[in-house]
């Protein structure tokens, strides 16, 4: 939605300029919880797992590999409390059917709403600042669908929705971020997994550049840091990689089956760096190949090493 | 049957086809409800189309199905409608003016709701004018430039005309004001006052347009759109009575109208009031004879006549109404007109010669003489586009192909997989085709070049592969290269620089729509490689 990207709302800006200079002021102001980063981020160094889904029986059901998958961290109870407003952020952001495998795969979506629903959500919103217009992409990724079923709301991006906030990031100070994202008690990140021209790969922590509106497209001139800010901004309750289906050339918009790799995985993780570097390793790429994930975890966002997590396979 | 009863009976019927009209422009957008059932994605192609028959009041027109037939041949879909209306005009008369046409009942209303004429002034108003002649001019000029293969009907045909004053004016000027209160609203950092502005936007996106809508020479639509209507000041259904090509087609038709005014001189008192009431200024009065031709069929004369001088019967033989009076001047004109209107229009070249590079026609436009026979520059294209960019033209189509649909690709791309204006268009000008077609035949629409001044990893501003990343081909055209630049600084880096393979190239924009470099953005599209132009061509291989 270009008209994001060029109003990221210059009246409110005006009405309160002041305010949006300080990040914890305007958080004060609207009563959300905001994480201010430095108190967000506290890396869970002990509790850190990861779930690996595999479905190998032919015909398997996607939607139970998820919830199985979530059955072995613990079970979705863990994450989602009763009464509360969970936001997912899938990759919608482009207009093509999910067999194209440049979108999380809508079975998986369907299948995390409802389990967030059965531990009690009140609210969940599939919120993502998409790239193709919205409705294109709600009515083709099969978001529009799901929402009707499961009874989520899917929100229309629009510039209303676009709030400056202190993102207190290396290299993005103040930024419009997309309000649902930081509005919700629980946040369940959804990427899926593709090969990228820029960033090599985007998984779990470039998720996060669908989280804001202004000039994305700036962002690609630091885009390393740019997603590792962004990553330490949002910090999702859990981070779920769908590679069902990967794409795995042309990213990351793809538009053949020719460049899908059907993988027939899941990644549950609380760890966003351990998430992607396991990910990484789908592609057969190395984690210290890929800019982001390297710099976030320079910058302690958390580890690559995968002995750092706590592995659990599953397999149906 | 009284005067009130047919008085209201034409309200009830004009009532019901000016909201039927504003149901269905509202319904020419994306289908926002529809959302396709993704499991099916992995067997079958799915194609988004209308859900309602949104150009249902083309089809009824006669002007669009005669000016399609004489110009392009093509026999539009629907056509049969318009057939009806036109032997129900022979019977009856112009019924369509005053029971059916939106634009009409919008003129009416205008000059009946707050008349700015009274009196004696109105009745003189209401006499016949010799500027009724001037739509018997435009129909002629119409007719006849269609006959020589440019179509110029839609620029005045009024359902043409309103559908894309509303689309391209009204509505969007209304959504960027209903966006600025909702922005402002939910701005506010109270909130109840917060929702309300969201739930607002919710509800207002789909009816006026998501974000800010924008259409180029829409302040030209609008304006021509509010002159019109203060015309109804000036006569009562000005448009009606002295400019509507339609209503001239229809008024030549009902001349054998057996549906009748009959006046009674004894009984009439010269009171006047049937003139005074009179939208078409058809002399219903006393003295002249009535002019079937120029009669609406309002029926207030009927309604107002205190003596019942007045009645409307149908009279099987002989006919013996009125022929219309069309005026040989304003035939001759006419005739002047129709023949230089499209060579004048061929003049710049961009037929025969080289079309402008900014032309570019929406996915499954026909070839451009053909384009020109068709297009009724209605906006149906445009305002069903999901992402904005078709635009009414100003100068790219030249004068010939002044207000047809162009793609501002500053203003919105076109989206891989959507043909949704292929699907709405009533004559088709734009062809329907499938998501499938589109993306395997391919079809293009142009080519994009890459401005290596402006480009930032090519003038040497660091890296930036946006246009690569949107790039929605398979393989991608516009694909990357390693670099090793040297900064000012000495120290070098290694940068990927974009190129486009003009092979794969669809044109579709999205690349000029994400460059970072706003305005006039490093990579942009020319019209040139084309799939419906033979000659408008790059490569030898296509």
């Amino acid at each position: 939605m270009e008209d994001i990207m060029d109003n990221p709302i210059t009246r409110r800006e005006a009405l309160k300029k002041g305010l949006c200079l300080s990040g914890s002021l305007v958080v004060a102001c609207t009563g959300w919880p905001v994480h201010t980063p430095s108190e967000a981020w506290a890396v869970e160094k002990n509790g850190g797992f990861l779930i690996d889904g595999v479905g190998q029986s032919p015909g398997y059901s996607v939607q139970e590999l998820t919830k199985r998958v979530f059955d072995a961290a613990g079970g979705m109870g863990k994450f989602v409390s009763k009464g509360d407003v969970v936001v997912v952020k899938p990759n919608i952001s482009w207009a093509r059917a999910p067999n194209l495998a440049a979108t999380t795969n809508p079975d998986v979506l369907e299948a995390v709403i409802n389990l967030a629903f059965d531990a009690g959500a009140k609210k969940i919103r599939i919120a993502d600042n998409t790239i193709h217009n919205a409705q294109s992409c709600f009515a083709l990724t099969g978001a529009g669908m799901v929402a009707k079923k499961t009874g989520a709301d899917l929100v229309h991006p629009r510039s209303s929705l676009m709030r400056d906030m202190k993102i207190q990031g290396r290299r993005l100070d103040v930024w419009p971020v997309f309000v649902p994202l930081v509005e919700a008690d629980k946040v369940i990140n959804l990427p899926v997994a593709k090969v990228h021209g820029l960033c090599e790969l985007t998984l779990g922590m470039k998720n996060w550049i669908g989280g804001v509106g202004g000039r994305r497209n700036a962002l690609h001139q630091d885009i390393h840091q740019s997603i590792v800010d962004l990553a330490r901004f949002f910090k999702p309750t859990v981070t779920l990689i769908d590679a069902i289906r990967i794409m795995v050339r042309n990213g990351p918009s793809g538009g053949s089956e020719a460049d899908v790799a059907v993988m027939n995985r899941l990644i549950l993780c609380n760890e966003p760096v351990a998430a992607d570097a396991f990910a990484a390793g789908l592609f057969q790429i190395s984690p210290e190949s890929v800019g982001h994930i390297v710099l976030a975890q320079k910058q302690g966002l958390g580890q690559f090493e995968l002995s750092t997590v706590t592995q659990t396979k599953v397999i149906l | 049957v009284k005067g009130k009863q047919l008085i209201w009976l034409r309200r009830i019927s004009q009532g019901f086809f000016l909201a039927l009209f504003l149901f269905l422009l509202v319904q020419t957008r994306f289908p926002g409800d529809i959302y396709l059932e993704y499991s099916l994605a992995f067997t079958t192609e799915q194609d988004i189309r209308v859900g309602y028959p949104v150009t249902f009041f083309f089809q009824l027109d006669p002007l669009v199905w005669l000016t399609s037939l004489l110009s392009g041949h093509v026999w539009i879909k629907g056509f049969l409608w318009a057939v009806g209306v036109l032997l129900l005009t022979l019977l009856l008369g112009r019924f369509f003016c005053g029971f059916v046409c939106p634009f009409g009942t919008i003129n009416h209303m205008a000059g009946v709701l707050r008349p700015v004429l009274r009196g004696k002034a109105m009745i003189d108003a209401n006499q016949k004018k010799g500027s009724q002649r001037i739509k018997y001019f435009l129909l002629v000029a119409i007719l006849l430039s269609a006959i020589l293969g440019l179509n110029i009907a839609g620029l005045l045909d009024p359902v043409s005309l309103f559908f894309r004053s509303l689309a391209l004016a009204v509505f969007p000027a209304l959504g960027n004001a209903i966006k600025d209160a909702c922005d402002v609203i939910a701005g506010i950092d109270i909130k109840p006052l917060n929702m309300l502005g969201y739930a607002a936007e919710e509800i207002a996106s789909p009816i006026f347009g998501y974000g800010y809508p924008s259409v180029a020479t829409g302040w030209f639509i609008g304006g021509l759109f509010l002159v019109i209507l203060f015309l109804n000041r000036i006569r009562p259904r000005f448009w009606c009575r002295s400019l509507c090509p339609l209503g001239a087609l229809l008024a030549v038709m009902s001349r054998f109208s057996i549906l009748r005014l009959e006046k009674d001189p004894d009984a009439c008192t010269d009171c006047q009031k049937c003139t005074l009431a009179c939208q078409g200024a058809a002399s219903p009065g006393p003295g002249v004879d009535w002019d079937s031709s120029e009669c609406l069929l309002c029926f207030n004369c009927f309604a107002k006549c205190p003596e019942d001088a007045i009645t409307f019967r149908f009279r099987w033989f002989p006919a013996q109404n009125r022929g219309p009076d069309m005026g040989r001047r304003a035939v001759l004109g006419g005739l002047l007109a129709g023949v230089s209107i499209p060579f004048l229009g061929r003049l710049d070249g961009q037929i025969h010669k080289v079309s402008d590079p900014r032309l570019i026609r929406p996915p499954g436009s026909v070839e451009e003489t053909e384009f020109l026979k068709l297009c009724q520059r209605c906006g149906l294209c445009m305002k069903v586009c999901p992402t904005n960019v078709i635009n009414p033209a100003l100068t790219e189509a030249g004068m010939a192909g002044f207000w047809t649909p162009t793609l501002i690709m500053t203003l919105g791309y076109c989206e891989y997989t959507c043909t949704l204006c292929g699907n709405v268009c009533p004559t088709g000008a734009i062809a329907e085709i499938s998501g499938k077609e589109k993306v395997e035949r391919p079809i293009r629409i142009g080519s994009a070049y890459l401005d290596r001044g402006r480009c930032l990893p090519w003038a040497g501003n660091g890296p930036c592969i946006v246009c690569e990343e949107h790039c929605p081909t398979s393989p991608k055209a516009i694909y990357l290269r390693p670099d090793v630049q040297t900064g000012e600084d000495g120290k070098t880096i290694t940068i990927q620089l974009p190129y486009v393979d003009l092979k794969r190239c669809v044109g579709c924009g999205i690349c000029e729509n994400k460059c970072p470099v706003k305005g006039r953005p490093a990579i942009r599209v020319i019209a040139a490689g084309e799939t419906r132009s033979v000659r408008n061509q790059i490569l030898l291989d296509i």
